[in-house]
């Protein structure tokens, strides 16, 4: 776009993440150091009413609104994430993030406010907002 | 601190996404890295928060704000805080403690690179 008010409105290029991998979480649970077993121990959820699955970490699913915010706009490009947790992600689930340009912070350093939000089935489990920078 | 590369590669080929250029670390980084950095950990915060197993903790929020690139193989401070700790009740009477924490991230030379502000539930009764 040549003009930074162009991006106003603007739908960010969706990143669907087909089937969340229940591997992922026990490496993911290892580097942080996680002891809580709702990541990596199906057994443990029984009393969640989630027996025979695992939740996903919420920095994980905070990782695919980044992963599509840098695959629009280069690995330098966030500035800002702000993430309410509102629907535990769970292993197997097919979830897609989405994004909107909402404001033109400052147009002279190209930086913008984006709504940004992870949806499963139609349904918004994870929504806040993104500052990043954009190429004009 | 420092983040290593190995630990970088695990973390961003969790998220799903190709190795970023030039030792870039993952921006997720910032959930686990601060709590590190200030010699602690998320074992440590639940044992403050006196919680354990499933359904016991829950994510409100996080605010984090990157003023520069975090790399590998760089040393950081940082320096954080508990800023608030408040006990809720839900609609439907379920009862937790809001327990937020700020961690600031700077430079060896302390020029400021991130600020994250994480709010949890610790839940009493649901």
């Amino acid at each position: 776009m040549s003009d930074i008010y162009d991006y106003l409105g603007y739908e960010i290029p969706s990143l669907i993440v087909d089937q969340v991998d229940p591997n992922k979480m026990k490496t993911m649970a290892a580097i942080l150091r996680d002891p809580y077993p709702v990541h990596w121990d199906k057994d443990a959820n029984e009393t969640l009413g989630l027996k025979g699955r695992v939740i996903n970490q919420g920095p994980l699913n905070l990782s695919y609104i980044a992963n599509m915010l840098m695959a629009w706009q280069g690995p330098a490009c966030i500035k800002r994430l702000q993430a309410r947790f509102l629907k535990p992600v769970l292993d197997g689930d097919t979830v897609i993030a989405g994004g909107k340009i909402t404001e033109i912070i400052d147009s002279e350093e190209s930086r913008v406010r984006a709504k940004v939000w992870l949806s499963r089935d139609n349904e918004i489990v994870l929504e806040g907002e993104a500052e990043i920078l954009v190429k004009v | 601190m420092k983040i290593e590369h190995w630990e970088n590669w695990l973390l961003t080929d969790c998220t799903g996404s190709a190795q970023l250029p030039s030792n870039i670390v993952h921006p997720i980084a910032l959930f686990h890295i601060p709590i590190q950095g200030v010699g602690t950990s998320i074992a440590e915060l639940f044992a403050l928060g006196q919680v354990e197993g499933a359904g016991s903790v829950g994510l409100e929020g996080y605010d984090w704000e990157y003023f520069s690139l975090l790399n590998e193989d760089v040393e950081y401070r940082f320096e954080g805080q508990v800023i608030e700790v408040e006990r809720l009740q839900t609609k439907s009477g379920g009862v937790f403690d809001r327990f937020v924490f700020t961690i600031e991230l700077s430079t060896t030379e302390g020029n400021p690179v991130a600020k994250v502000t994480n709010s949890w539930r610790f839940w009493r009764t649901r």
